[in-house]
């Protein structure tokens, strides 16, 4: 900002702006360094699943919390538009879950993901999955502090996903392909796919998963028990200097 | 989308920075939307409407968009390329980068005051 424009109460003309003054989403970038240091604070490996409604996010952190929930104290944050549903399909697998309901609003903030934070207790807590909106718009400007972000594509959606939504596969890091099963009954190409997302995203890793017949969890489930070490080793690494 | 809580942001983040006295005088916005940033300029301009008739702040406003290309810039050749259909790669030596250095803009860049 223009310093002296600023303390000038008789502004007149054209005034330039800062860049990083006025940039719109700075509120949220602040609330999302805040959760970076907080999850740094206490080795919490964050991860912002994110995809469009109906590729089997939840699904597969049901599948997730099964398989891993006993090897990892881990909590889920799960935002929709409305009802609890996604909180209570996640806690029947006997995970800590809470529904953070947006009425109406297309994405998750990091403001929602602070005051959520509040109820809910992060004492040993290792790993925190945040289940957004089912959106592949909105979602991929909001900063949530995470680590990590991955974006699930179902096969169901088709494969021309990722040039169609570029700043979603832009930001994420590891991108599943989900609902592996039916590829014999679509004409989905998962050669097709991950070129589109590589073109976009060239560091972006890439899995084939299925909830229902397995394929590809483990290697899912290993991935994030690799992450939360990762984490830990970062910080015994600070601690020890 | 969310251009309607983007267009109050506008709103907010300007009362942060200028005194109500300057706001009074206040003609022109300059916005600069990146191509990535996944704002539609003819929604932005619509919601911004929207905001400034119904809350009554900024009436006497313009807001002007710009819309910004993706660039990146390639170390290698120290070339920048502007990015067509969304294939990130150096246009000089072909190879993938995502080095964006231009495109993911969401800010107020200047403001005009009468």
């Amino acid at each position: 900002m223009d310093k002296a424009a600023k303390s000038s109460k008789t502004a007149r003309g054209t005034v330039a702006c800062d860049n990083t003054t006025l940039h719109l989403l700075k509120a949220n970038d602040f609330v999302a360094e805040s959760i970076r240091k907080r999850m740094a604070e206490n080795n919490i490996m964050l991860i912002n699943i994110t995809s469009s409604a109906g590729s089997g996010k939840t699904t597969l952190l049901q599948e997730t919390a099964r398989r891993i929930s006993g090897k990892v104290k881990m909590k889920i944050l799960v935002g929709d538009l409305e009802t609890e549903r996604d909180a209570d399909r996640l806690r029947q697998t006997g995970v800590d879950a809470l529904q953070i309901v947006t009425g109406g609003i297309c994405h998750l903030e990091a403001q929602m993901i602070w005051q959520a934070m509040e109820s809910l207790n992060l004492d040993g807590v290792e790993l925190l999955i945040v289940e957004n909106v089912g959106n592949l718009v909105c979602p991929a400007s909001f900063d949530l502090g995470e680590d990590y972000r991955v974006t699930l594509l179902a096969t169901t959606e088709g494969d021309d996903k990722p040039k169609k939504y570029p700043r979603m596969f832009l930001t994420s890091e590891l991108m599943l392909v989900s609902k592996s099963d039916l590829l014999p009954y679509l004409p989905f190409s998962v050669e097709a796919v991950v070129a589109d997302a590589r073109d976009v995203n060239p560091n972006i890793d890439v899995m084939q998963i299925s909830s229902t017949t397995g394929e590809g969890i483990d290697q899912w489930c290993n991935w994030l028990l690799d992450k939360v070490k990762e984490k830990q080793e970062a910080a015994n690494v600070v601690a020890a200097q | 989308m969310h251009e309607i809580s983007l267009a109050r942001s506008i709103l907010n983040t300007l009362e942060a920075e200028f005194s109500s006295e300057q706001l009074g005088q206040l003609t022109e916005i300059g916005l600069k939307v990146g191509l990535l940033s996944n704002v539609e300029p003819a929604l932005m301009q619509n919601a911004f409407e929207a905001v400034t008739t119904t809350e009554n702040r900024f009436q006497q406003a313009v807001l002007k968009i710009e819309t910004v290309p993706i660039v990146i810039y390639c170390e290698a050749c120290d070339a920048r390329s502007t990015i067509a259909n969304y294939k990130f790669a150096c246009s000089s030596c072909g190879q993938p980068n995502n080095n964006i250095v231009s495109g993911t803009e969401l800010l107020i860049h200047q403001v005009r005051f009468e």
